[in-house]
Parts: structure tokens; C-alpha cells; sequence
């Protein structure tokens, strides 16, 4: 009887008010998700702003959190990619801190060109990659076990390669003081003077959105990301290439591990063998902010930066009311279940 | 107290004599109905079981069967009816210690042992940990499985599984006992150990149902057969009339009729070249041996076989989804590699065939690579909705909005959607499992016109089927798979109507089942 009322109004052409109101329904959605997050970060902006009697949205300040956001925004990035195939990688902390001291060990005491110790940091976040995608796909170790292991793993290495010492390129260990040219370049990787005292940092984040955000929301491969997180045995029955993808998943978060940890060494001008392990925490925060699931198969770059932006605008904004480190770690807490809950309800409140 | 009201009742024809003397004891299903949304599971279906007997159920898939079972095992709540057991009203959802439901999959802790299997539930204590009594142990030496006591149920054999499950609810001593497809996935002797103990049950003078697609089983066990129809118990068979091929006929009477579908059947084989050919074909796990089979372009084969037969592995192993070595061409190619490109396969679980995280029009490109992309792997959108669009038209596909969430598509349109994402990729082989399973009849009958349609296409597909009416409305051959080995071929259009083809079917399983000792 329904089926016969059915075949009467469709199969309906495309284009019509029908096909129009679900495909804004369907687009609403997202952006309902990343507009409910933006005024979420107006709102809480605008009680910083007041309560710091203007300071905090000083255009300083405001270049300060694009900076501050930055990092967790570019290892963010890659983390999503995982976190949308449906798994799960916890060895970027460890990786952060390898990569800048492997830099800094192949660059000051190897003396290798700083353009090499470069590629070498990125080839070590490659193979990294690499080893955490093996023993996932092919071993089949969950993923979680896999990269809890790596991490820890991959952190002694540090200590060894850098003899849990913390490097400054200004004063080398070696004692020979290094190429200016050299030490200009990769000072220059974030400290580059620019027009209205923009970060470089904030410029590398903005390049690698423009990459990731046609990656996962525009191409091939972030459909079939998001087909293989979302039903992985019927990925498999499809014939779509569950595991090549779950690799190159993998050593991009690998890479963006690598690449922001680069950039904050050159920014800091220090690489310790620990710099990454309190980024763990607030990288999954920002990514599961924005709006990716951890089961897999959703999750956007544009949610990662905003929940990237959050998190520095309570950090920065705490900072700036001298509200202490406690006040930090409450928020960021609340405000990390605040939001799946928030997602949660309006999910049940669509259906 | 139930006795004027079964006397007032119209009841059955079917259900004959057992209905004008309403049995002493057992299980007494009076109209049970059970909708699901806008699907009708049950409709009214009077059923008796007496103690001491053992009942059989047949039917085909959808017809009510676990339904039935799960109204019965308390699981489900069914809509209206009365159950009564040995003559008391009986709320199962409410006293489910009554009945023992065995399923296929045992459904216990396989992180436990079997003797704390026997316990959970049951412990009869706050603090201490529980201990198996001696009548518990006497039990479960009756069931041979004490000296399996110690052992992780995850770890022991399906049978010793299942008799675990059996021990479990002789423990709390329940009254009726549900077989639900139980001996699928044993071995001949495993099987014959368990009906052993299913007969051993009925002596006891317990309740004992057996739901059953092995129609030998059904007439080597059981006292009497009920056939499920549409929600209905069709018909019951008993003595002299419960024979395979009288269960066979009942199970698809008046459900397939054969259309204009004859105009369309392919030419003449010898002009057709070759689809499919598979030459010695093992199984790596021996599920099927020695399989010779041959496809032509435009042909739909279907293959049918019980659980376990191997059939399904067979049609599984075509798509290169079950381990299988010999020989496989497929359109000329030799090998693995025109398995990948040139065969599609589609689940009978629409979990493994959908993504239910996509929309419809995801879903319908999902399996499509280069079509759907550009420079850098852009993806082409707007290719993406045309293709989607023209396949919601041809595959008749019932969404207000290709941009709906898959899920949100009633179950034909939803086996549609998985049909026709691998229709676009076009395969040469299309490899189907149960590719009607829970659809209503309407959207079957587009399904079997798709089907048809993408063969004389000039494409081939290979169907597992499980009913005999779909093998009649949409096959041009069936083999019957028993025991790993392909029978010879049916020609189904030589067969006068789907009885006939059904009691085919039959004689050809049962040539190679060896009947289980009563």
C-alpha cells in the first residue's frame, strides 16, 4: 500500500524542491556543527574581551592566536585523517619530539646541511608512519595498542639519538658555531618578518588547510577515506583499497607531526625530547571538538582548525585574565565533553 | 481455562485434528501477530507444541520464522495473540527462564568457562564466587561436557558450544526448547550427536521446536512439520504425508508464477561466448571440491544449498572473497586479476554492502575510481549526482533526495542502492548473495528485472540462493550444491511451475545428504 503511494511521487528528478531542501538539510547539518562551533568561539571570545577590558582582542593578541593555534591545528590535521579511517594514532607526541631532535643531532653534530636534516626529520616521520600502518593492517594490532607502543618506543629513541639532551641552534654542542646562511633559513622557517607582523607559522597552517581540505573534503581520496572509516568490511567488499589508504593515512599524520614540530623548533629555537608529550591531549581535543568520530568515517579539516582555534582561545584568553594553569585544564576538560554532548543532542534532536 | 477458548476459535483447516482437542500440555500459540513498521511478520499464526514431541518449522526466509523463534525466546514482544504453556497464560519476555533458545551461534560468554557459562545468572551468592553444585556436575557429565568444565567456551568446539547451552538451560530446568538452524555450521557426526540429545529432550517430555532449511533433518526427526507462510502456518504435515518433496511443494505453493520472462531468456547457448569458467576449483578449507562450472554471456546461474553446503563459499570464493585455488577465467583472463577487475560482489548483509555514512548518491558512486574523478583526484560532483541520478531512475530507486542518508531508505530501496552501486562499475561477473533478502515482494520483482536486464546487457550473474522462488523467477540454470559438490545443471525453463522445480531441487540435495541416524 505505501509502495503504491511511493512509486506515484518518484522517482523524483533531480532539482526539485524535494532533492533541494534534503541537500540543505544535509549540507545544514555540517554547517550547522561548524557554525554551532564558530559562535561557540564568538561567545567565548567576546566574555574574554570583556572581562580583559578589551587586551584580548588586541590585533597582537589576535596574530598571537593564530600562532597559538597553529601546531595543534597542523599536527590536527593529520590526526583527522586517521581518526576518519577509522583509526587511531597516539605516537605523534613521541614523533614530535623525535623529529626536532633528530634534526637538530644530523644538523649540529653531524654536520649535515640543515636542508638535509630536514628531509632526514621528515624520511624518520615517513618510516614512522610507515611501522605504525604495518603492524595495523597487515599485523593487525588495533591500532590504539599499536601506536601506544610506537609512541613509547619511538620516545626512547629520542633520549638515545639525543642523549636526552635539549638543543639550541644558537649555541651548538659541538661548539663550532653553525652556517649563518643555514641558521638564517631555518629561523627563517617561522620567524619570517612579514607584512602586519603575520606568523609564518599561522601561513603554514593556512597552506596545509588549503592541501588537507581538498584532500579529505574534495577528492577521491578523502571519499574513499571516509567509505573505509565508516564500513571497513564493506570497503573491503567494494574492492576499495582499504589498506594502501590506511598507509598513506598514517604517514600524513606522521608527516604534519613532523612538519609542526620543525616549525616550532625554529620558532623556539630549542627541540627537547619531551616538546611533544603534552600536545597528545589537546590535539585529539581539537579534532574530536570539531566534529570527527571516533568510530570513524567523519570528520572535516575546516572542524579540526576551529576546534584548534577554541582551544587557543581559552588557553590564550585564561592567560591573559591570569586565571593559572588549573582554570586552563578544567575548561579544556569541560569544554572536550561540552562538545560531543552538544553533537550528541542535536543528532537526536535531527531524527 | 484456555480450553473454551480455543473450542470458540475458527481455526485452521491446516492445523486439523490437534486444533478440536486442544493438547494437555505445551506450547499454545493462539494469533500471534508481529508488524515491524510497515512490514508484516507475523499475521496471526496459531501453532501448537506438544511435550514429547518434536515440532518442525520450515519456511522460507522472511515468511516469520524468527519472528516466531523470538516471540517465543522472549526477545521480542509480540503485537497480539495469546501464548499459553501447559495451559497457563505464558508472558516469554517476562519468564524467559521457561524456554531455551539454541541458536546457530551459541549465544553465551565466550570469555568465560563452560562451567561458569552454566552459573552466570544464577549464582546464588553475593560475595563468594559461585561454585558448581553436584547436580550441576551430574548434568553436565549426562551432556559430556564435564571434562570441558575448565576450558573457555571461546576455545571448545561449536558442538560442545551448543551442548553447553542445552546444559544451561536443563540447569534452569526450562520447558521448551527452540532449535534454530542449530546444526548448520556441524559436522555429520557432531549432528547426529545433537539430535541425538534433541531426542533425549523430547523423551524428557519437554517442548521441542526445530527450525530447520535441511528438509531430510525435518522428516527424520520430526513428529510433525509446520510450514510458515507469509506469517501463517501454512500447512502441517505429520505421518504418512511428511515427506521432503511434500514439504518442498508446501514451502513455495503460489509464490512465484512465471511472467513474460521467457521472451527475454538469451539465444542459443552454443552462440554465447564465455563469461565464467572455473576448472577443479577447490576450497582452501574443503567447503567445496573438484567445482567444474561454466558461465555464458547473458546467463544467470543460481546456486542453492543449505547452510554449510558450501554454496555460499562457492559464489563467495567467484568474487575472490573466500580462499580457493584451480583454475578461474573470467572473460578470457586467467587468475586473481580478472577476479578484481571484472567481478562485483554484493552481500546478502546490507551492513557489509552500504555505507551507512554516506548519502544515497555516495553510495551508488562509491565503488567508481577514475569515473568520478579529475585533475589531482578532484571528484567530479556533478558527474557524481548525473550518475547517481540515472541509476536512481533505471533501478527504480524509491528517495525523495539522492542526498538523503542511505539509512534512511526502506530495505528494498536500500538492496537497490547496494545492486546498483556495483552495477555502475559494470563487471563483467555479478556475483550475488541472497540479493532479495529481506525485501518486500515488489521491490523483488524490480531486483529480478535488474538482474535480468544487466544479463542480456551482455554481462554475466551468478546468484546463492536460498529460495526456490527466486531461483524460478530470475535463474536460467541452478545447480545444487550438497556437500561441497555441484550437482548437474536444472534448466529451469523446463520445468512446468515452481513445485516441480522445488521437488528438482529436493532430489538432487538429497541424493548427496546423508540422512542422520533418528
Amino acid at each position: 500500500m505505501s509502495s503504491e503511494s511511493d512509486r506515484l511521487q518518484s522517482p523524483t528528478v533531480p532539482g526539485r524542491p524535494d532533492d533541494l531542501r534534503a541537500r540543505l538539510r544535509f549540507v545544514g547539518t555540517s554547517v550547522a556543527r561548524i557554525g554551532g562551533l564558530l559562535i561557540a568561539v564568538l561567545v567565548i571570545a567576546a566574555i574574554f574581551a570583556v572581562l580583559s577590558q578589551g587586551r584580548f582582542v588586541g590585533f597582537a593578541n589576535l596574530l598571537g592566536l593564530m600562532r597559538a593555534m597553529s601546531t595543534i591545528a597542523i599536527v590536527g590535521m593529520g590526526l583527522t585523517l586517521v581518526i576518519v579511517v577509522g583509526e587511531i594514532d597516539l605516537s605523534f607526541g613521541a614523533l614530535y619530539g623525535l623529529c626536532a631532535t633528530v634534526l637538530a643531532v644530523a644538523w649540529m653534530e653531524h654536520g649535515f646541511p640543515v636542508y638535509l636534516a630536514i628531509a632526514v626529520a621528515f624520511a624518520v616521520a615517513i618510516g614512522v608512519g610507515l611501522f605504525n600502518a604495518f603492524f595495523t593492517t597487515v599485523i593487525k594490532v588495533p591500532s590504539f595498542i599499536a601506536t601506544l607502543g610506537s609512541g613509547t618506543l619511538i620516545f626512547g629513541f629520542t633520549l638515545a639519538v639525543g642523549r636526552t639532551q635539549t638543543f639550541n641552534p644558537a649555541y651548538p654542542t659541538t661548539g663550532h658555531p653553525l652556517d649563518p646562511g643555514e641558521l638564517a633559513f631555518f629561523t627563517g622557517l617561522s620567524n619570517q618578518a612579514l607584512p602586519f607582523n603575520i606568523p609564518m607559522q599561522g601561513l603554514w597552517m593556512i597552506a596545509a588547510a588549503v592541501v588537507f581540505g581538498f584532500l579529505l573534503g574534495r577528492s577521491l581520496f578523502g571519499f574513499r577515506l571516509k567509505a573505509i572509516g565508516g564500513n571497513a568490511q564493506a570497503a573491503v567488499l567494494a574492492r576499495l583499497p582499504v589498506r594502501k589508504y590506511k598507509f598513506v593515512a598514517f604517514i600524513l599524520c606522521g608527516v604534519m607531526a613532523c612538519l609542526a614540530s620543525v616549525l616550532d623548533f625554529a620558532f623556539v629555537g630549542s627541540a627537547s625530547p619531551s616538546g611533544g608529550s603534552s600536545l597528545l591531549f589537546p590535539v585529539f581535543a581539537a579534532v574530536i571538538i570539531g566534529g570527527a568520530s571516533l568510530s570513524g568515517g567523519r570528520g572535516t579539516i575546516i572542524g579540526t582548525l576551529t576546534g584548534a582555534l577554541l582551544l587557543a582561545i581559552l588557553t590564550n584568553g585564561l592567560a591573559v585574565l591570569n586565571a593559572g594553569t588549573f582554570a586552563q585544564q578544567m575548561l579544556l576538560g569541560t569544554v572536550t565533553i561540552g562538545a560531543v554532548v552538544l553533537d550528541q543532542l542535536t543528532r537526536r534532536f535531527r531524527r | 481455562m484456555t480450553e473454551p477458548l480455543q473450542a470458540a476459535e475458527p481455526l485452521d483447516v491446516a492445523s486439523g485434528p490437534s486444533a478440536a482437542q486442544p493438547p494437555p500440555g505445551g506450547v499454545c500459540l493462539r494469533d500471534i501477530s508481529k508488524r515491524y513498521g510497515d512490514t508484516i511478520a507475523l499475521d496471526g499464526l496459531d501453532l501448537d507444541a506438544r511435550p514429547g514431541e518434536i515440532l518442525g518449522v520450515a519456511g522460507p526466509n522472511g515468511a516469520g520464522k524468527s519472528s516466531m523463534v523470538k516471540i517465543l525466546a522472549g526477545e521480542v514482544l509480540a503485537d497480539e495473540g495469546e501464548i499459553h504453556l501447559d495451559g497457563l497464560a505464558w508472558q516469554p519476555t517476562l519468564d524467559r527462564d521457561r524456554v531455551a533458545a539454541v541458536h546457530q551461534e551459541p549465544q553465551l560468554f565466550p570469555n568465560m568457562s563452560v562451567g561458569d557459562n552454566l552459573l552466570v545468572g544464577r549464582e546464588d551468592t553475593r560475595i563468594l564466587r559461585p561454585r558448581l553444585d553436584a547436580a550441576e556436575r551430574a548434568l553436565m557429565t549426562d551432556l559430556a561436557i564435564a571434562e570441558f568444565a575448565e576450558r573457555t567456551l571461546g576455545t571448545v568446539p561449536l558442538a560442545v558450544q551448543q551442548r553447553t547451552e542445552i546444559c544451561r538451560a536443563l540447569a534452569r530446568d526450562a520447558r521448551v526448547f527452540l532449535f534454530d538452524e542449530p546444526n548448520s555450521a556441524l559436522t555429520p557426526d557432531e549432528s547426529r550427536d545433537l539430535f541425538r540429545r534433541i531426542h533425549l529432550l523430547a523423551k524428557a517430555g519437554k517442548v521441542v521446536i526445530l527450525v530447520s532449511h535441511r528438509l531430510a533433518e525435518l522428516v527424520a526427526h520430526c513428529d510433525r512439520v509446520a510450514i510458515i507462510l507469509d506469517g501463517r502456518c501454512a500447512a502441517l504435515l505429520e505421518g504418512e504425508a511428511l515427506t521432503q518433496e511434500a514439504i518442498a511443494s508446501e514451502l513455495v505453493v503460489g509464490q512465484a508464477t512465471r511472467d513474460a520472462k521467457g521472451a527475454v531468456r538469451g539465444g542459443p547457448a552454443e552462440e554465447r561466448p564465455t563469461a565464467l569458467r572455473l576448472t577443479g576449483w577447490d576450497h582452501q578449507d574443503g567447503e567445496f571440491v573438484a567445482v567444474d562450472l561454466h558461465l555464458r554471456i547473458g546467463d544467470i546461474v543460481a546456486l542453492v544449498g543449505v547452510e554449510g553446503s558450501g554454496a555460499r563459499e562457492l559464489v563467495r570464493s567467484i568474487a575472490g572473497f573466500e580462499p580457493a585455488s584451480g583454475q578461474i577465467e573470467v572473460r578470457g583472463r586467467a587468475g586473481p586479476a580478472g577476479i578484481a577487475s571484472d567481478t562485483a560482489f554484493v552481500s546478502a548483509d546490507r551492513q557489509q554492502s552500504l555505507f551507512s555514512n554516506f548519502t544515497v548518491r555516495d553510495n551508488v558512486v562509491s565503488r567508481l575510481g577514475r569515473e568520478i574523478a579529475g585533475f589531482a583526484g578532484a571528484l567530479r560532483r556533478r558527474r557524481m549526482t548525473r550518475i547517481a541520478a540515472a541509476a536512481r531512475e533505471k533501478f527504480q530507486i524509491r528517495a525523495s533526495s539522492l542526498n538523503l542518508p542511505v539509512r534512511t531508505l526502506s530495505g528494498g530501496n536500500q538492496q537497490k542502492v547496494a545492486i546498483a552501486a556495483a552495477i555502475v562499475k559494470r563487471p563483467e561477473v555479478l556475483v550475488l548473495e541472497e540479493p532479495t533478502r529481506g525485501v518486500d515482494i515488489g521491490a523483488k520483482a524490480e531486483i529480478y528485472r535488474l538482474m535480468r536486464e544487466y544479463a542480456q546487457d551482455g554481462h554475466a550473474l551468478i546468484i546463492y540462493c536460498t529460495e526456490v522462488p527466486e531461483v524460478f523467477e530470475v535463474a536460467d540454470l541452478v545447480y545444487v550444491v550438497a556437500d561441497g559438490r555441484l550437482s548437474d545443471p536444472i534448466v529451469v525453463m523446463a520445468q512446468p511451475d515452481v513445485e516441480a522445480l522445488a521437488r528438482a531441487i529436493t532430489r538432487l540435495e538429497r541424493h548427496s545428504t546423508q540422512p542422520a541416524a533418528a
